[in-house]
C-alpha cells in the first residue's frame, strides 16, 4: 500500500502496483483494519492506498474471507443440557 | 465494557441471594460460548464438559471478585483458559510431541518483536468454497496458543484489550501472536487445498 517512489514500479498501463515493497507493515495494518482495531492514521492510510496495490488487495480479501469463514462457517455446538443441569445441581440452584 | 480481572476479594461481599442472582444473570447466559471455547481447546466433548463445569464451580467460589457491570464473558473465559492450562494441558492425550512443537514454534519466533514477512499463495475463492469442517480442522491443527487467539478474536469477537486480559499478555503480543497464528492457519488451509486439488491454477 506504499505509494510507489518511481514510475518503474507502476504497472505498465493500469497504474497498479504489482509488488508491495512493504508487505509486512501492510499486513499488520490489514489485520488491525479487519479486527476493528486500527488507529485513525492507519484507517486513513488504508483508504488512500488499498486501491492501487494488487498484493495488498489480494491479501485483504483473503484475510477477510478467512475471518468470515471462522466466524460464520464453524459449527457452534450448544452446551449439552445435562451439563447445565449438573452445574445447577452442584450449586443447588435447582 | 471494562474488564476487571482482579482476583482479590471485592470490598463488599455478596449475600447468598446475590451470589445466586449474579451467577444466573451474568454467568449462565455465557455457557454456550464457554462450552464452544472449551471444545475448541480440548478437541474432546467429555473434556470440554469437565472443563466448563470446573470453570463454573470456580466462578461461583470466586464470585466476590467479579465486579458487577464489568465484562462477565471475559472474566469467565480467563478462568477457563487458566483451568485449561493448569489442569488439562498437563494430561493432554498426546503429550511430548505437541508440547515440544508448541514451545519451538512459540519461542523461536521472537513473538514479542516483529512480524515476519510472509506470504502464502492461497486464494480467497478457495477459502470461500471450503466448508466449516475443513476450516475447523485447519484451526484445530494449530498449536493451542495460536488456536486460542484466533478463537478469541475471530470466533468470539473479543477486542485486543480483552484478549490481553484473558491471556495475561501485553496487547503487542496479542497482535503479533494473532499475526503468526493467521499465517500458520493460511499454511494449513493452503496445504489442505492443495491436497484436495482445490487450488489448481
Amino acid at each position: 500500500m506504499e505509494v510507489p517512489s518511481n514510475t518503474s514500479e507502476l504497472g505498465s498501463k493500469d497504474g497498479m502496483k504489482h509488488t508491495c515493497e512493504n508487505h509486512t507493515e501492510c499486513m499488520k495494518m490489514i489485520q488491525a483494519i479487519l479486527d476493528g482495531e486500527a488507529s485513525e492514521e492507519e484507517k486513513e492510510h488504508f483508504r488512500q492506498n488499498i486501491d492501487v496495490c494488487i498484493p495488498c488487495i489480494k491479501q485483504y480479501h483473503l484475510e477477510k474471507c478467512i475471518k468470515e469463514s471462522l466466524s460464520n462457517k464453524i459449527e457452534r455446538k450448544p452446551c449439552p443440557e445435562n451439563l447445565v443441569n449438573a452445574i445447577k445441581v452442584k450449586l443447588q440452584l435447582l | 465494557m471494562s474488564v476487571s480481572m482482579s482476583e482479590s476479594p471485592a470490598k463488599e461481599e455478596y449475600t447468598d441471594d446475590q451470589r445466586y442472582e449474579v451467577f444466573n444473570r451474568e454467568f449462565m447466559p455465557q455457557i454456550n460460548s464457554m462450552y464452544n471455547f472449551a471444545f475448541r481447546l480440548t478437541n474432546d466433548e467429555d473434556d470440554a464438559q469437565d472443563l466448563v463445569q470446573d470453570t463454573y464451580m470456580k466462578a461461583f467460589r470466586f464470585i466476590s471478585s467479579f465486579e458487577q457491570g464489568t465484562n462477565a464473558k471475559a472474566w469467565l473465559f480467563r478462568i477457563l483458559k487458566n483451568s485449561f492450562i493448569n489442569d488439562y494441558r498437563k494430561k493432554s492425550k498426546e503429550p511430548s510431541k505437541v508440547d515440544y512443537q508448541e514451545v519451538e514454534t512459540t519461542y523461536n519466533s521472537d513473538e514479542s518483536g516483529e512480524f515476519q514477512q510472509h506470504t502464502v499463495d492461497l486464494r480467497a475463492d478457495t477459502v470461500q468454497d471450503m466448508i466449516g469442517d475443513e476450516v475447523a480442522n485447519a484451526l484445530n491443527s494449530l498449536p493451542v496458543d495460536f488456536r486460542t487467539v484466533i478463537i478469541l478474536c475471530d470466533i468470539e469477537g473479543f477486542t485486543y484489550e480483552e484478549m490481553a486480559k484473558i491471556l495475561d499478555i501485553p496487547i503487542g503480543t496479542v497482535r503479533s501472536r494473532l499475526h503468526r497464528a493467521r499465517n500458520l492457519l493460511k499454511e494449513k488451509l493452503k496445504n489442505y487445498a492443495s491436497s484436495m486439488g482445490y487450488d489448481a491454477r
